[in-house]
C-alpha cells in the first residue's frame, strides 16, 4: 500500500509545523533572560523554569494566579450557564409551536451574523449606565449569550428528540420542565459538548470586550493581563520573560482538560453538520 | 397550540432577555450613536451632541483608509480561508482514511496551537519572524516576512496555524459520525481511498464544512488581536490596517459617533458576506 | 437562513437610548474646591506606574482620612485612555489618573478635567516645578492647572563610550558633527543609531529642541503646524541619514531593539532620562560602555534640550472630592518620599526644581562607568524651550504620522510628505470633532 507512507509524511511535516513554535515556547521560558537573546532558540540553555515560573507566580502579589481563576469563571462558568440556556431556547424552538416562533429564530440566527466587537463599545456604554462597568458581571453575562447555540440546539434537538417521547412522558404524568432535564437533554447530550466548546473557545478567545469593561486589573482574565504586561515592558523589561512563561501557563491547564474531556467532544462535535 | 405557554415562556425567556439586553439594546444604541454629531464653541468648549441624520456615514463612506482595510481583509480571506479550510479538510480525511497510525497522538498535537489566545499566538510568532532571535534567521532574513509585502500572510499563517486543528476537529467529527454501511457499498464497487474520500465522504461532510467556512469568514473580518499585536514589530501594519483597527483607533481619539458608523456599515457588510457565502455554498 | 429586517424590539430600544443618552448635565460646580465634610473619603486612582500601589501605600498609613484605591492597566494607549474616555462619557471616570502630557489637551477637550487652579495648596506649589512642565498642565493660563506634573523627559545622547574612543571618533556635539560621526561609526560596522520609525513623541522631542510648535492655539481655533520650518529641518536631517543608510531601522521596543543595542550595532541613543534603565536592562552584556553626554545642537555652542514624555496626575470632572485628590496628587508629586520612591520603581524623573537633587539622583551609575549621568539630566531639563504645545488629538495624529514613518523607512516615500499627511489628517480629525481649526 503506497498510500500510508504518504499520508504519514503530511501528517510528520504538519506535526513539525503544528508543534514546533509550542516547543520554542517550552524551551523559552526555561531560559534566564540573558540566555533567551544569546542562546540557541529551539535548544535548552540553563534551566531556569522553576525560577521563572515562581516569579511568574509571585510577581505582584500573585496577581497571574488570580488571572487565571477568572478567566476559569468567566470561561467554564459562561460556558456551562451559556449552553443550559441556548439549549433550553433551542429545545422549545424544536418542540413546541407558539406564535412568533419563526421571527424569534430568526432574529437569534441574525445574531449570530453580528460580529461581537460592534457590541463591546455600545455594552460599555450600557453598563456604564447602570454603574455595572468594572465588575465582574459585565464580562460575565454578555459571554452567556449564544445565538448560534440556540441555531445547533434547535437543528439538534428537532432531528434527535422524536415528538412521541415527549408525548409519552406527558402521558405518564412528567412536567414539560422535567421531561427536559431528564430526557431530552440526556438525547441532545453532544450537541450540549459541541455547544459548549464553541462558547467556551469564544470567551476564551474575547479580548476586546474585557479590555473595553475592565479597569481593575484584579478582575482581568488572563490573556488581557498577559497583553497588559507585554504593553508594559517598556518600563519593565521583565516581563517580557514573563509574558511568555506566562502563556505556557494558561495553555497548560486547557490541554489538560482537552485531554480529560476527549471522550465527549469526539461524539459531540460531529452535531454541526446535522442538517 | 399554546398548550404548554408556560413551559414555553420558561425555555426562552432566560436567552431571550439576556439576547435583548446584550444583543439588541447595544445594536439599537450604536445606530442611535451613530446618528449625532458634536458640536462645539471655542478650542475647549464642551461638546454637544446634536443629531446629524447620515453625516458620520459620509465619513465613513468617503473614509480611503477604511475602505482599503476592507479590501486587504477579502483578500486575506479569499486565500486564507479556502487554505485553512483545505488543510483542515485533508487531514481530517486522511485521520479517516485509516493509513494513519497514532491518530490520538496527531489529533491532539494538531489542536494544541487552538488554545493560545490570538494575543499570545501573535506575540510567539512575531518572536519566530524576527530576523535576528528566530530559530530560522536564515529563512527569516532572507524572506523577511515583516515586510511590506508578506506581512498581510506572516498574520494569515499565524491565524492558520491557530485554527486548523479546531476546524480539521469539527469536520473529523462529522466524518466518525457517518455510519460505516455507506463506505461498504463503495468499496465494493472498488473505489480507492482518494475516490472514496472525494466522491463519497467529501459531500456528506458538506454541511460541516460550510459551517467551518462561514465562520472563518465573520472571524476574518473581524481580524483585531493579531494587527494590533504585530503593529509594535512590523513597520508594515498601519493604524487603520484592518476595519476593526480602524475602529478601535476612532473611538480612541475618541470620536465615539464616528466610531458607531464604522461598526455599523462592518457589521451589515459581516452579515451580508457570510450570508452570500452560507447561500452559495449550501446551493 | 434569514436576517431579521425590523425587529421592533430594536426601534424600541433606540428610541428609549436616544433619549437617555443626550451629554449628561454639567451639575457639579466646576470652580469649587474646598475640603468635603465627610469623615474620610476613598478615592479611586487609575494608572500603570510599576509599584505604584507600594507609594500610595505610605500615603494611606499617613492618611487615614483620605484613602486611595488604586487600578491598574495597559499602558495609556494601548487602553487605559480609551477607557478613561469611555468612562468619561459614561459619566463614571476615576478620581484621579495618570495622564502624559501630551494626552492632556484631548481630555480638556472632552471636558474631562477638573480645573485645580482654584484648590488651596495647589497654585501656591506653582514655584516647585519647572516652568515649562507646569506649561503643559497650565496650557499658558494663568491660575489653572489640569493635572498636578508627576515626571518630565529631558533628553540627552546615550553613547557607546568604548566603541567612540576605541575608533577615535569624538562625540558629536552638534547634529552636524553627529551626521559626521555617522559615516565612520558606519565604515567602523555600526550604526550611529537606530531611527525610531513609531516612537513619534520621540520625534516631537526632536522638533521640540529645533523650536518646532506642532499646535498653537489662540482661544478661538487651533492652528496646526506639523509641517513648520523647524520640523521639515530635523525631517531632512533624519531623512538624509536614512538615504545614506547610516542608520537601522529596526521597530523600538521590540527583542529586535533590545538586540542593535546589546550586540554593539548600534551606538547612540538620543533619549529622555528614563531611558538610562530601557539600556542598562534591554543590553545587559554593555554594562560599563555607555556614557551621557548633553544633546547635539543645532547651533555650535548652544544649550537647547528636548523633552520626551512626561506625565500628570489629573483629577477628572465629576470626582466629588478634588480638593482631597489634589493634596493626594501634590504630595504624591513634591514630597521627597514619593518622589524618591517614585524613581526606585518607576524610574520617573520628578518635575519639580528640588528633585534633581534627590539623593537617588547624586550617585554615579555603574552601568554608566560610574557617571553622574543624572547631572547632564538636571542640566538638560532647565534648558527644555517653554512653551511647547500638544494638540487636543493627539492619539490620531500619533497613528497617521507613526504610519507615514512607517512606510517612509520601507521605502515608500519621505518623512516630510508622512508630516504633509499627517498635517491634513489631524487638520480631518479636527473638523470632524468640530473643533475649530484655521488652515
Amino acid at each position: 500500500m503506497k498510500g500510508r507512507p504518504a499520508a504519514m509524511t503530511v501528517m510528520g511535516v504538519c506535526t513539525v509545523y503544528f508543534l514546533t513554535p509550542i516547543w520554542w515556547l517550552f524551551v523559552s521560558a526555561t531560559k534566564t533572560r540573558a540566555d533567551f537573546t544569546t542562546t540557541a532558540p529551539l535548544w535548552f540553555a540553563d534551566v531556569a523554569l522553576v525560577d521563572n515560573v515562581r516569579e511568574v507566580l509571585t510577581y505582584r502579589d500573585g496577581i497571574f494566579v488570580r488571572w487565571m481563576g477568572n478567566s476559569v469563571l468567566y470561561t467554564a462558568g459562561a460556558a456551562l450557564i451559556g449552553t443550559l440556556l441556548a439549549a433550553m431556547c433551542g429545545y422549545a424552538l424544536a418542540i413546541y409551536r407558539f406564535p412568533g416562533r419563526e421571527t424569534i429564530f430568526n432574529v437569534v440566527l441574525g445574531g449570530v451574523l453580528v460580529p461581537a466587537t460592534a457590541l463591546a463599545l455600545p455594552l460599555f456604554l450600557i453598563f456604564s449606565r447602570a454603574g455595572a462597568a468594572n465588575t465582574f458581571w459585565a464580562v460575565f453575562l454578555p459571554s452567556l449569550v449564544n445565538p448560534f447555540g440556540v441555531y445547533l440546539a434547535r437543528i439538534y434537538a428537532a432531528a434527535s428528540v422524536p415528538g412521541e417521547l415527549v408525548e409519552a412522558a406527558r402521558i405518564d404524568g412528567a412536567g414539560e420542565v422535567r421531561t427536559f432535564f431528564t430526557i431530552s437533554a440526556r438525547l441532545m447530550l453532544p450537541a450540549l459538548v459541541t455547544i459548549f466548546l464553541f462558547q467556551f473557545t469564544a470567551v476564551w478567545n474575547n479580548f476586546l470586550l474585557p479590555l473595553i469593561m475592565l479597569g481593575d486589573e484584579r478582575l482581568f482574565p488572563v490573556t488581557l493581563g498577559l497583553y497588559t504586561w507585554n504593553t508594559q515592558v517598556n518600563q519593565v523589561p521583565q516581563l517580557r520573560g514573563l509574558v511568555l512563561v506566562g502563556a505556557l501557563l494558561s495553555v497548560v491547564p486547557l490541554v489538560v482538560a482537552f485531554l480529560l474531556l476527549q471522550r465527549f467532544w469526539r461524539n459531540g462535535l460531529g452535531t454541526g453538520s446535522v442538517k | 397550540m399554546t398548550r404548554h405557554r408556560s413551559a414555553v415562556v420558561f425555555f426562552v425567556a432566560p436567552f431571550g432577555t439576556l439576547f435583548a439586553l446584550f444583543y439588541l439594546l447595544p445594536i439599537g444604541y450604536a445606530v442611535a450613536q451613530s446618528l449625532y454629531t458634536v458640536e462645539r464653541t471655542g478650542t475647549f468648549g464642551p461638546a454637544r451632541e446634536v443629531f446629524g441624520g447620515l453625516v458620520q456615514y459620509q465619513r465613513v463612506f468617503a473614509d480611503g483608509p477604511f475602505w482599503a482595510s476592507v479590501g486587504r481583509v477579502l483578500l486575506f480571506g479569499v486565500v486564507q480561508v479556502p487554505v485553512m479550510i483545505g488543510l483542515a479538510l485533508l487531514l481530517a480525511l486522511l485521520l479517516d482514511s485509516g493509513l494513519v497510525k497514532g491518530r490520538r497522538f496527531f489529533r491532539l498535537a494538531f489542536f494544541v496551537p487552538y488554545a493560545i489566545p490570538g494575543v499570545l499566538a501573535a506575540i510567539m510568532w512575531g518572536f519566530l519572524y524576527s530576523p535576528t532571535l528566530s530559530p530560522f534567521t536564515a529563512l527569516t532574513r532572507a524572506i523577511a516576512p515583516l515586510d511590506a509585502g508578506l506581512v498581510l500572510w506572516a498574520m494569515a499563517n499565524v491565524v492558520t496555524w491557530v485554527y486548523v486543528g479546531y476546524n480539521m476537529l469539527i469536520i473529523y467529527s462529522a466524518l466518525l459520525a457517518v455510519p460505516p454501511e455507506i463506505y461498504e457499498a463503495a468499496r465494493i464497487d472498488g473505489a480507492g481511498p482518494v475516490r472514496l474520500a472525494w466522491s463519497v465522504k467529501i459531500p456528506l461532510v458538506r454541511p460541516a464544512i460550510v459551517l467551518t467556512a462561514v465562520f472563518s469568514v465573520i472571524g476574518t473580518l473581524q481580524l483585531l488581536a493579531e494587527p494590533q499585536v504585530f503593529r509594535s514589530f512590523s513597520s508594515a501594519v498601519s493604524s487603520t490596517y484592518t476595519p476593526n483597527l480602524t475602529v478601535y483607533a476612532t473611538s480612541s481619539i475618541p470620536n465615539f459617533h464616528l466610531a458607531a458608523a464604522f461598526s455599523v456599515v462592518l457589521a451589515l457588510a459581516t452579515c451580508a458576506l457570510s450570508f452570500t457565502v452560507l447561500k452559495v455554498s449550501t446551493r | 437562513m434569514k436576517i431579521p429586517r425590523r425587529p421592533l424590539a430594536v426601534a424600541a430600544s433606540v428610541a428609549v437610548l436616544v433619549t437617555a443618552c443626550s451629554a449628561p448635565d454639567d451639575t457639579a460646580d466646576a470652580a469649587a474646591c474646598t475640603p468635603g465634610d465627610a469623615q474620610s473619603v476613598t478615592l479611586t486612582y487609575t494608572s500603570w506606574i510599576p509599584g505604584i500601589e507600594e507609594v500610595v501605600d505610605v500615603w494611606n498609613k499617613a492618611n487615614p482620612k483620605i484613602q486611595i484605591k488604586v487600578q491598574t492597566g495597559p499602558n495609556g494607549n494601548n487602553g487605559t485612555y480609551q477607557n478613561f474616555f469611555n468612562q468619561l462619557r459614561a459619566g463614571n471616570p476615576p478620581d484621579l489618573g495618570h495622564i502624559e502630557y501630551d494626552a492632556l489637551p484631548s481630555f480638556r477637550v472632552q471636558d474631562g478635567l477638573f480645573d485645580l487652579g482654584a484648590c488651596a495648596n495647589v497654585a501656591d506649589a506653582r514655584g516647585q516645578f519647572i516652568d515649562w512642565t507646569w506649561d503643559q498642565v497650565s496650557f499658558g493660563e494663568e491660575n489653572s492647572a489640569y493635572g498636578i506634573p508627576q515626571d518630565s523627559g529631558p533628553m540627552a545622547l546615550f553613547y557607546r563610550k568604548d566603541l567612540f574612543e576605541k575608533n577615535t571618533i569624538a562625540v558629536p556635539a552638534t547634529w552636524d558633527e553627529y551626521a559626521a560621526a555617522a559615516e565612520k561609526v558606519r565604515a567602523a560596522g555600526g550604526y550611529i543609531t537606530n531611527f525610531s520609525q513609531s516612537d513619534i513623541n520621540q520625534f516631537a522631542g526632536l522638533s521640540w529642541q529645533a523650536g518646532a510648535h506642532w499646535f498653537a492655539n489662540d482661544g478661538d481655533a487651533w492652528t496646526v503646524r506639523l509641517t513648520d520650518p523647524e520640523t521639515t529641518k530635523v525631517a531632512a536631517y533624519w531623512q538624509g541619514l536614512l538615504d545614506r543608510k547610516l542608520v537601522s531601522t529596526v521597530p523600538p521596543w521590540t527583542t529586535e531593539w533590545d538586540h542593535a543595542y546589546n550586540s554593539g550595532s548600534a551606538w547612540t541613543w538620543v533619549s529622555a532620562v528614563w531611558g538610562a534603565n530601557s539600556i542598562s536592562s534591554g543590553a545587559p552584556d554593555t554594562a560599563g560602555r555607555w556614557a551621557v553626554a548633553p544633546m547635539p545642537q543645532w547651533q555650535a555652542g548652544g544649550a537647547v534640550s528636548g523633552n520626551w514624555g512626561g506625565s500628570s496626575t489629573a483629577v477628572f470632572k465629576g470626582s466629588a472630592h478634588p480638593y482631597e485628590a489634589a493634596q493626594f496628587a501634590l504630595w504624591l508629586n513634591t514630597s521627597e518620599e514619593a518622589l524618591t520612591l517614585l524613581a526606585q520603581k518607576a524610574n520617573l524623573y520628578p518635575a519639580t526644581k528640588a528633585g534633581a537633587s534627590l539623593p537617588v539622583y547624586a550617585q554615579g551609575v555603574e552601568f554608566y562607568g560610574g557617571q553622574k549621568i543624572y547631572e547632564v539630566f538636571a542640566q538638560a531639563a532647565t534648558q527644555v524651550t517653554p512653551g511647547f504645545v500638544w494638540g487636543p488629538t493627539m492619539t490620531s495624529t500619533y497613528a497617521t504620522t507613526s504610519d507615514g514613518f512607517k512606510t517612509a523607512v520601507s521605502g515608500g516615500g519621505t518623512l516630510t510628505g508622512a508630516l504633509a499627511a499627517a498635517q491634513r489628517s489631524t487638520v480631518d480629525t479636527l473638523k470632524s470633532q468640530s473643533i475649530p481649526v484655521k488652515e
